[in-house]
């Protein structure tokens, strides 16, 4: 492309330069939102569009039909549906909670002006950073009931490992993908709302102190009320990736024994990248989309309703 | 392009080239990238990262060297290969010129159009000799239609391995190293009972190990006991009309429940959760006695731990046996493995072909057997004159039974290569996953597994099919290698 630059004194009229003045705000931010509507309208659109056709890979490389509502039929009479459906909102809803809640416990802790904080600040934010795969992996060893570490521990413990080992059992496989989620994620809480609470202001808390409140009233009443936007905000976001876990699953049980540890996430990818059922997989992310929406938008009502923005 | 800059501040000018340059990387986006022009003397395969992998990329730069071809060799996981290929296909684009094909994919990539019949490429070869390669592999993993779509880089039947130490020390007899009407699926399962609850070396010793995990694992290996058994996945598949109606429930497919869920109560629990190398990294431990699995793990147990090249303590204690058969059934052998295609978005099928010939030669697959590292690891030959060169034999001396067992082998019974295979297969191994846990009755579990096929066979349009059907016989293949 060929550009040339030339000054003129007089090039703009004074009503197009109004314009542009006027409207400079959001001609700015306009290749922004066509970005978003490109990369997330679209493909939710073309789901839609997919959804209501047969096209498996498998069978041909084109959609064969349109099928209307079949392919929603189908994914909820699939046979993991409701085992999937039941595993993601156990997972979601546990692993969100508890995260947060030994998250709170770590950044609290970090707050304390305690020898070597500064390493154990660095240290901490390492299992985030490593992909589940590899997580997953280290973990499948870990759980080895032939002398990985955790079922030592347990069984050093006293605590009973069964048989065919923590990732063997229907009673502890969904157990075992919880607390490896926990392992990882809880520390992103941590630095989060560690972050958050060093905002609090000093002299809020110096005058409860004053006013002798115990250090549960100033948790209850001062701190977490003003990171309160903060830990709302990261517990959703956490729950929306928790809703989407497959890849943990996939190398630690592949949605075994049986059904107990399948979720919606790997459902997906099975019918995705397994089946190349495009039609089903479709209808699936749609349905998936609406549960979580649904989820969220009950959540943001509820935490929000006292808030002003 | 003009741009009047006379009235504007320097803040509005970095502001208008910020925009642009916005919108210029959104449309960078917005058109799909060609690939950076292909060398002309460069061919690109695409590989699963399997065993015979290493001993083929240990070769390559002999094969550069004589041609003068740059070899971009590239391999993925099984999944992540299967994905990749399938982006590629369905957006059109070339990604390869030559790829890895797993005998179930064949089917769908020949019928989509996405790789190339190899069939003209075979024909105007005067030096190309079909007639060397084991007629049931070709039939099994690389004929759809009557075409043939890939060429056998490494093949897979499967066998027995067991402890010679073992067997010796609790006074068992050998099992065999041929088929035969006294070495039965029930004598086998007899032989492990002889060594439940049993030491050695003053540990607990496990009679076998399976593979739990579902879907494939599991399957893989249970669909050697259902096929030894006659049992049949489909109504008539591959002999023409295909008729798909799911045959789950037939006293074949119980019997063949019933019996793997013995093999699992002589396993170690856990393997409920096994993959394909857990199981053979189980008997390469040193506490399992007897097991059977595709015949990589023939070789691929002298390692401690997977493809390690660390030696195991049981290398030179085991030897191999033929696979039991049931009473009265013709045994039938599962087969498997990779081959090599070509993609039709490849630019380079001639430079393609060339690299197919030269990997599955005879010559070349010499070589790989011949490589020393990771204990000597390959000798997954669909080549008959491989399993008698002495050469060779003389570090695989499980040669004859790995033979034998490959020329009982058909693939397309024991785990049918039909478009939607996968959809099936999920339900089969996690219904096979949950009998071997749960205390339901193999009927009942198979009869709602038949049903799931039925659902799904109806919804990806295979009942009733309405494509054309094929006669797909392994005369037919016969016939079509005598006619190259």
């Amino acid at each position: 492309m060929h550009t040339t630059i030339v000054r003129s004194p007089r090039a703009l009229g004074p009503a197009r330069k109004s314009f542009i003045r006027r409207n400079l705000p959001y001609l700015l931010i306009a290749p922004s939102v066509v970005m978003l509507l490109a990369l997330i309208a679209y493909p939710l659109l073309f789901a839609l569009r997919s959804s209501f056709y047969f096209w498996n890979l498998q069978i041909g490389p084109e959609p064969l039909q349109f099928v209307g509502f079949e392919n929603y039929v189908q994914a909820f009479n699939a046979f993991d549906f409701r085992a999937a459906l039941t595993n993601t909102l156990i997972l979601s809803i546990l692993g969100t909670a508890l995260e947060f809640i030994f998250g709170l416990a770590i950044a609290l802790i970090l707050l304390k002006a305690l020898p070597g904080m500064n390493v154990v600040r660095a240290l901490l934010i390492l299992p985030t950073t490593i992909a589940p795969i590899v997580v997953g992996f280290l973990f499948r060893y870990l759980y080895d009931p032939g002398g990985g570490l955790l079922s030592w521990v347990l069984q050093s413990l006293w605590l009973p490992v069964p048989a065919e080992g923590i990732l063997g059992s229907p009673s502890t496989a969904l157990a075992a993908i919880l607390f490896v989620d926990i392992w990882q994620w809880t520390p992103f809480f941590a630095i989060v709302l560690y972050a958050s609470l060093l905002a609090v202001p000093d002299e809020i808390l110096e005058a409860a102190r004053l006013d002798r409140a115990s250090a549960w009233t100033i948790l209850m009443r001062i701190k977490l009320p003003l990171i309160k936007r903060t830990a709302i905000i990261i517990v959703m976001l956490r729950f929306m990736q928790i809703f989407n876990t497959f890849d943990t699953v996939l190398v630690l049980t592949r949605g075994g024994p049986g059904t107990s540890t399948r979720t919606l996430g790997y459902s997906l990818y099975e019918q995705g990248l397994v089946n190349f059922n495009i039609g089903l997989v479709s209808a699936m992310t749609w349905i998936t989309v609406l549960i979580v929406n649904v989820i969220v938008a009950l959540y943001v009502f509820f935490a929000f309703r006292n808030e002003e923005w | 392009m003009t741009i009047d800059i006379g009235n504007m501040s320097r803040r509005d000018l970095l502001k208008s080239a910020s925009v642009a340059a916005l919108v210029a990387g959104a449309g960078s986006l917005a058109v799909p990238r060609r690939g950076a022009a292909q060398d002309a003397n460069t061919v690109r395969v695409l590989s699963v990262e399997d065993p015979f992998f290493f001993s083929m990329k240990a070769l390559v730069p002999e094969y550069e060297k004589e041609t003068g071809i740059k070899v971009e060799l590239e391999s993925l996981s099984y999944d992540a290969l299967q994905s990749r290929l399938v982006s590629a296909f369905v957006a059109k684009t070339s990604d390869a010129d030559v790829i890895v094909v797993d005998q179930m994919w064949l089917g769908q990539y020949l019928d989509n159009g996405w790789i190339i019949s190899l069939n003209d490429f075979i024909a105007k070869d005067n030096e190309f000799d079909l007639s060397d390669f084991i007629p049931e592999v070709l039939y099994s993993s690389n004929m759809w239609r009557g075409q043939v779509g890939t060429l056998p880089v490494a093949a897979y039947a499967q066998g027995v391995m067991y402890r010679k130490d073992v067997f010796d020390e609790l006074g068992i007899a050998a099992p065999p190293t041929e088929t035969s009407e006294d070495w039965t699926w029930t004598k086998y399962v007899d032989t492990l009972k002889s060594m439940e609850g049993k030491s050695f070396g003053g540990k607990p010793l496990f009679p076998t190990v399976v593979c739990g995990s579902q879907p494939s694992p599991i399957v893989h290996m249970f669909t050697q006991v259902s096929a030894s058994h006659g049992a049949n996945w489909f109504k008539s598949f591959p002999a023409a009309p295909w008729d798909f109606a799911p045959q789950l429930t037939s006293p074949a497919w119980i019997k063949s429940v019933e019996v793997y869920r013995q093999l699992y109560k002589l396993s170690p629990p856990e393997a409920i959760n096994y993959v394909w190398f857990d199981a053979g990294t189980r008997f390469a431990k040193g506490d399992i006695g007897m097991f059977y699995w595709w015949t990589p793990y023939f070789y691929l147990i002298k390692n401690s731990g997977y493809m390690t090249g660390k030696k195991s303590d049981i290398m030179d204690k085991y030897a191999t046996a033929a696979l039991p058969k049931a009473e009265g059934v013709p045994q039938t052998v599962s087969l498997g493995g990779w081959s090599l295609g070509i993609p039709s978005s490849s630019e380079r099928q001639e430079a393609g072909y060339a690299f197919i010939k030269w990997a599955t030669s005879k010559a070349t697959q010499k070589k790989m057997a011949l490589w020393p590292d990771l204990n000597y690891q390959f000798s997954d030959f669909a080549r008959v004159s491989l399993y008698q060169d002495e050469e060779v034999k003389a570090i695989y001396p499980y040669l004859d039974v790995q033979y034998a067992m490959m020329k009982q082998g058909n693939g397309k019974v024991t785990r049918p290569p039909v478009p939607g295979y996968t959809a099936v297969e999920s339900v089969l191994g996690l219904t096979l996953n949950q009998l071997l846990t749960g205390t339901e009755e193999p009927k009942t579990g198979l009869e709602r597994a038949n049903s799931l096929f039925e659902s799904i066979l109806k919804g990806n349009l295979m009942i009733p099919y309405q494509k054309d059907s094929y006669a797909d016989t392994l005369d037919g293949a016969k016939a079509l290698m005598v006619k190259k």
